[in-house]
């Protein structure tokens, strides 16, 4: 199984792909819509903001191409941090811009009244949105790392896996279909991030 | 809940790891700087920071390699920092693996090069180099472009910019071991909404219990306590929980099921 690590000129993809590279799976970092329909799962990392990550997708050719792929013939797909927030109807980085549209919200910048510090940095307790989910039980309540100044708003609760207490709940982890994502950095947090990886990525293998 | 950090903050020349006191120019070479890594990657600590602290005076870039091989060792956030002057330079650290770059030297010379970068990488990709000296009772911006800048004005001006952290050091209490300077921290938090990470003179847990007790802040560095003590970031960490305050403690290797061993 060859897992596409997208690239489109957004950040991290080197420490994704170590990540998986210590948990045994091949991945190529690759923008080829040849190479990304051939692999059996397509992972989409990211920093950065989400004007700037639409407008190089676009500009690759990648929407219809990640469109087709995910929504149509349903290959298992994996989101970080931005890579999550792009699946969004619109975002607001810096201003309201269209997103993917694969799971129906908004990306919204986070405000407070008091004085809590933006970005949320740091290690933070994700929590079971659903307390009936099984499989992905045994993270509920572990740290991973977040890095983010704008947040997932999903239209419904439904999607929702995680969430994560950053004075309001904040979506950590959305599951719709074979579309997975998460706000925090599985790849930048230690075994909590490397167990959560394998065990979904390997629930595809 | 958001979990206090506690990052060590690790200069190097390019190659060998090198502690100052005061921001002398006469460093002690403490060690290589991607065992450090390593080291610190198996004692699970919060984040990295590594500064090539002398490559904006040398005029020359970060060694890459080098940096590509400390990145490799860590399975946590990476911050690097020394000489990074252009979005070329930035695009080529993040490609490696970095998490955030840290800037010090275009923050003075041209703070739109923090907005230029943010819009593109996003504010929390950008972190910030405060280096603050006190001289007979007043703060100046500590910077070797022979500019006399008073800290709290400028730190205002900055406001107005986009970055995502503060790394906020004592140039007086850099490498000294005696404490960290909480008056300074505090004024800093006040004025702007970012983390401020608090840096220079963390000596002994007690220095860290006292910072986190008298201030609000959420984010500590060190680096000579885990060099010249037979403390880790794991004794900081427990004395700062022992006041209350939340940490991210890991004692198991929850993967092999065994304890994580003092090195």
């Amino acid at each position: 199984m060859t897992i596409a690590i997208i690239k489109y000129g957004m950040g991290n993809v080197a420490s994704v792909q170590k990540a998986l590279h210590k948990l045994g799976y091949s991945s190529i970092i690759t923008n080829d819509p040849d190479e990304i329909r051939k692999s059996a799962y397509i992972l989409l990392p990211g920093v950065g903001s989400f004007e700037a990550g639409m407008i190089n997708l676009h500009r690759l050719g990648l929407v219809d191409l990640l469109t087709d792929e995910v929504c149509i013939k349903k290959k298992p797909f994996f989101g970080i941090c931005l890579g999550m927030q792009l699946l969004a109807t619109f975002g607001n980085e810096p201003h309201k811009v269209k997103g993917l549209g694969w799971i129906e919200g908004e990306v919204v910048k986070l405000h407070f009244s008091d004085d809590r510090r933006i970005p949320h940095i740091g290690w933070n307790n994700i929590s079971l949105a659903n307390k009936t989910n099984v499989f992905l039980q045994e993270f509920s309540g572990l740290d991973y790392y977040f890095i983010h100044s704008y947040h997932f708003v999903p239209t419904t609760n439904s999607e929702i896996v995680f969430t994560v207490d950053y004075g309001i709940p904040i979506v950590a982890a959305i599951k719709k279909g074979n579309i997975f994502a998460t706000q925090f950095h599985p790849e930048k947090s230690q075994e909590a991030g490397a167990s959560l990886l394998k065990k979904v990525i390997g629930s595809h293998a | 809940m958001l979990k206090c950090r506690v990052i060590p903050i690790l200069s190097f020349n390019g190659f060998a790891l090198v502690k100052t006191k005061k921001f002398a120019s006469n460093a002690r070479m403490v060690g290589n700087s991607i065992q450090a890594a390593r080291v610190f990657n198996s004692r699970n600590v919060d984040e990295l920071a590594f500064i090539d602290i002398y490559a904006s005076d040398q005029n020359r870039k970060i060694n890459l390699q080098v940096v590509k091989a400390i990145i490799n060792e860590c399975y946590m956030p990476v911050g690097i920092g020394g000489g990074v002057n252009s979005i070329e330079d930035i695009h080529n650290l993040l490609a490696i693996g970095a998490d955030k770059v840290i800037l010090k030297n275009m923050m003075i010379q041209n703070p739109n090069f923090l907005n230029e970068a943010a819009s593109i990488y996003g504010n929390q990709c950008i972190t910030i180099a405060v280096d603050a000296e006190k001289k007979e009772g007043s703060y100046f911006l500590y910077n070797r472009l022979n500019r006399t800048i008073p800290l709290f004005e400028f730190i205002n001006k900055l406001t107005k910019f986009r970055f995502g952290e503060i790394i906020l050091t004592s140039v007086n209490h850099d490498g000294m071991m005696d404490g960290f300077d909480i008056e300074l921290v505090n004024q800093v938090v006040r004025m702007v909404e970012v983390p401020v990470v608090a840096n220079g003179g963390g000596g002994q847990p007690d220095h860290f219990k006292d910072l986190f007790a008298r201030t609000k802040i959420e984010a500590v560095g060190a680096s000579s306590i885990f060099y010249f003590t037979q403390y880790t970031p794991l004794d900081v960490k427990k004395a700062v929980s022992s006041i209350g305050k939340p940490m991210r403690i890991i004692t198991k290797n929850v993967i092999t099921n065994t304890d994580i061993r003092e090195i």
